[in-house]
């Protein structure tokens, strides 16, 4: 497998926009192919060399046999793996805003937090974050009525707002907590939330939503205790405003405790 | 400039793809010329686009873009040397307008609704429209002086209030939406027919409809009234499209042209009782037209994906809201109308849509005349007006709609006669939909055509019509009409190569009328009672200035018979 390494030194000041960060693009080029693409800092065009040190394998590949690895402080580098198809980016530090947008495969792992809109419209592949994801993770941007249609998510630390705003698919799982209105317009994903969830589901109308423990909107309908996995959860059937059948169960304790 | 060699369409001039030369002089076809040559040997040679009928800006524009971020995203494209970023698919920015019909080869386009009141806003965004030239209809169906005026029966005081309004809105011609509904709406409830009283006016429809049908001609205004149905979307309305056509058939036209444009005619065309047995009835519409010579229409084509509606018709949209399961934008417009804001997706797979779809198309091509049918979509409610080529493929190709039909709700075979509609337009037809019917409806002398004298607005295509069967080669067909080779706006090349190269500003048309001034003062005075009682503004604070119209272009009308200028 081809590594490039991706070193940010230090970066402070206005946002840069690295959404050819990504296997798909990075694959088939040279290193000196690579320190000359071109990313934007604010109406700044400048090279991925002006800010970036860039090491690792010289021979081209094929995307899905291609690893990125990203060191330093990345929270203000926004957009890495957008819309990739396969192939892994591994940012060993926290990644800034849309990270993995619109992905389509392969795996973005990102070892410390995330930050808002992480894989947004994702619609296939997998992303790991070791720490906390901002608000909207796999979310629909402004006024979409799709969010994430596919893929895996797995947030090992706290989520924020707006997680899984109108999902459509896919699985997104919050060993932590989530923020307010993880969920909401659920149009057909699945949602675990291993932690307390704040008002989940509003408006949903498909899909389901486990959680440890939830603050549960007045306009679900409780439908009796099931059992999980070892486990027993309130379910609950809404969002009944939109004469949703989409799921929302609440743990209620572990069976013979 | 020169253009030699192109194949050259100009059907109001009787000619019918000859191979000729153009001459442009000082923004005018002239008769020889000198100066830059375009060669377009073989090449479809046509006068600019002209679309009578389009949503382009006012406040409604406005609501869509903000109601629907995710539009901003279907279009954008970034600066370039010439143009400014576009955004947005149906509710596309005001400068991507301008660049996007003149690609499509378009130099005109009308705002087809602007209430008086908001006439303001829609001319500072008409400002912003590179290119085009363009000019706004301006709305009367639902003003409650209009209606005050029908009951009591005093047209003259009606004309002098057309021509006040007119001119308050810097307005180009009469547009009726709904007549009565858009008021009755303000008290919750909608018109039914043609017949039934305004609550709270005591006026119903169809005199709200004729009298300003009489009063357009006593002004003797360049485009006739241009009337949108009651009961437009419903199942059924067909019945009341004819039976409001029927109430204008003895009223003379004050000039060579129609007596009622019909807008958007697809919306009206509609039978059955409910969206099940939802069918249509565009034959029964394209007979009368056949039958009749007083009424023409444009078509309000719908086009499967996303849309935006938007109309006066405020009633409608709480109906499609409710219906779509969509975000409203319902809004009051004092003592004039109402309006609403809902987006929409058309979908090839559902019954209702794919029968809309089969009625634009045969309304075009089971109407004999072309010079009574206008192509538009209604943009942006049945689909935004980029897709034009489509719909002219679908027009010139039956193997290009039964190709389409296969990828169709089935219904669309037993519920509407596409199928058994052999017709295929030729060049001469589409030129006369797209560019010399709509400028002669809206009375525009020196549009549509490419007379000596006519304003030299030119759209040239890399289609040669002597080696392309349109029926055969639809894909080039719409290809070709997607990115003009050339567009020319009043003598400047704009387009070259499919590429905006130059952004002039356009003109503005807008009608001044006359009328005695005993009727004037009349009807001012009752006006500004109106004002002081009810209007959140004040009058002097309601006019259009001059300064809003940077490049006006005046048509003078009016009662008194016009002194020839010598």
């Amino acid at each position: 497998m081809r590594t490039i390494t991706i070193k940010l030194p230090d970066h402070r000041g206005v946002p840069v926009e690295a959404e050819r960060i990504s296997p798909d693009v990075l694959a088939g080029l040279s290193i000196k192919e690579i320190s000359e693409i071109e990313v934007w800092q604010g109406n700044r065009r400048l090279h991925l060399s002006d800010i970036f040190l860039i090491s690792g394998d010289p021979d081209p590949d094929k995307p899905e046999n291609t690893r990125i690895v990203l060191e330093g402080d990345l929270s203000k580098v926004k957009r890495i793996g957008e819309s990739m198809s396969a192939g892994v980016v591994e940012i060993i530090g926290d990644a800034g805003m849309h990270a993995g947008n619109s992905m389509r495969g392969g795996t973005l792992e990102i070892k410390g937090d995330a930050g808002d809109w992480l894989g947004r419209e994702m619609r296939g592949g997998r992303i790991v974050v070791e720490g906390n994801a901002g608000n909207y993770a796999g979310a629909g941007y402004r006024g979409e009525r799709c969010g994430m249609r596919g893929g895996e998510i797995i947030i090992k630390g706290n989520a924020g707002a707006f997680l899984g705003e109108h999902l459509c698919g896919g699985t997104i799982e919050v060993m932590g907590d989530a923020g307010d209105f993880p969920g909401c317009a659920n149009q057909g994903g699945i949602i675990r939330i291993h932690g307390h969830a704040h008002l989940p589901g509003a408006e949903m109308v498909k899909g389901s939503i486990t959680a440890g423990s939830a603050r549960v909107l007045p306009s679900f309908a409780c439908e009796g205790i099931v059992e999980l996995g070892g486990l027993t959860y309130k379910k609950y059937v809404g969002d009944l405003v939109e004469n949703g059948k989409g799921e929302l169960y609440v743990a209620s304790g572990q069976i013979g405790k | 400039m020169i253009i030699k060699g192109g194949i050259v369409y100009d059907p109001a001039n009787g000619i019918f793809g000859e191979e000729m030369d153009i001459c442009i002089e000082n923004g005018r076809i002239a008769e020889d010329a000198g100066g830059e040559v375009i060669d377009a040997r073989g090449l479809l040679v046509m006068p600019g686009g002209v679309d009578a009928h389009s949503h382009i800006a006012g406040p409604k524009l406005n609501t869509g873009r903000i109601m629907r971020p995710d539009d901003s995203r279907m279009g954008t494209e970034p600066r370039t040397r010439v143009c400014r970023p576009s955004t947005g698919y149906t509710v596309p920015n005001c400068y991507a307008i301008g660049y996007r019909y003149a690609r499509l080869g378009y130099t005109t386009a009308f705002e087809a609704a602007t209430p008086i009141i908001e006439a303001r806003h829609t001319h500072e965004e008409l400002e912003e429209i590179p290119i085009v030239d363009k000019g706004a209809l301006t709305l009367f169906g639902s003003n409650w002086t209009v209606m005050e005026c029908v009951r009591e029966n005093d047209l003259g005081r009606l004309a002098a209030y057309v021509a006040w309004g007119l001119r308050a809105a810097r307005g180009y011609g009469v547009k009726i939406v709904n007549p009565g509904g858009g008021e009755a709406w303000g008290f919750g409830s909608n018109v039914k027919s043609v017949h039934d009283p305004v609550p709270h006016f005591d006026v119903t429809p169809a005199q709200i409809i004729r009298a300003l049908a009489e009063v357009n001609e006593r002004l003797r205004l360049p485009h006739s009234i241009h009337l949108h149905f009651n009961n437009l979307g419903r199942p059924g309305n067909y019945t009341t499209a004819i039976e409001t056509l029927e109430l204008l058939k003895d009223i003379k036209p004050s000039r060579m042209r129609q007596v009622v444009h019909v807008a958007h005619m697809q919306f009206s065309a509609y039978g059955g009782t409910g969206w099940k047995d939802f069918e249509s009835k565009a034959s029964v519409i394209a007979d009368y037209f056949n039958q009749t010579d007083h009424a023409t229409m444009d078509l309000g084509q719908i086009i499967f994906g996303p849309a935006t509606t938007m109309t006066a018709d405020a009633p409608l949209e709480y109906a499609n809201a409710r219906i779509g399961h969509q975000k409203w934008s319902n809004h009051d417009i004092e003592l004039e109308e109402s309006s609403g804001v809902v987006p929409w997706v058309y979908m090839r797979k559902m019954p209702v849509n794919a029968v809309q779809w089969a009625i634009g198309l045969e309304l075009a091509l089971l109407t004999r005349d072309p010079w009574k049918v206008v192509m538009t979509t209604d943009h942006p409610n049945g689909g935004p007006f980029v897709n034009y080529p489509e719909i002219i493929s679908l027009l010139m190709s039956r193997e290009k709609r039964e190709e389409e039909m296969k990828t169709l709700h089935e219904v669309v075979r037993s519920r509407s006669t596409l199928p058994s509609i052999e017709r295929e337009m030729d060049w001469s037809e589409i030129v006369i939909m797209t560019r010399a019917a709509p400028a002669r409806i809206l009375g525009l002398e020196d549009k549509g055509h490419l007379g000596t004298g006519a304003d030299a607005d030119i759209s040239i295509y890399s289609i040669k019509p002597d080696e392309i069967d349109p029926s055969k080669d639809h894909a080039k067909v719409k290809a070709g009409m997607s990115r003009a080779k050339y567009t020319i706006k009043g003598g400047v090349v704009v387009v070259r190569d499919g590429e905006v190269v130059a952004a002039p500003q356009g003109r503005t048309y807008w009608v001044d009328a006359a009328v005695p001034e005993s009727e004037m003062d009349r009807m001012l005075s009752a006006l500004k009672e109106k004002f002081e009682r009810y209007y959140s503004i004040r009058m002097s604070n309601y006019m259009v200035q001059d300064a809003y119209l940077s490049n006006p272009f005046v048509v003078r009308a009016g009662v008194q018979p016009l002194k020839e200028v010598i």
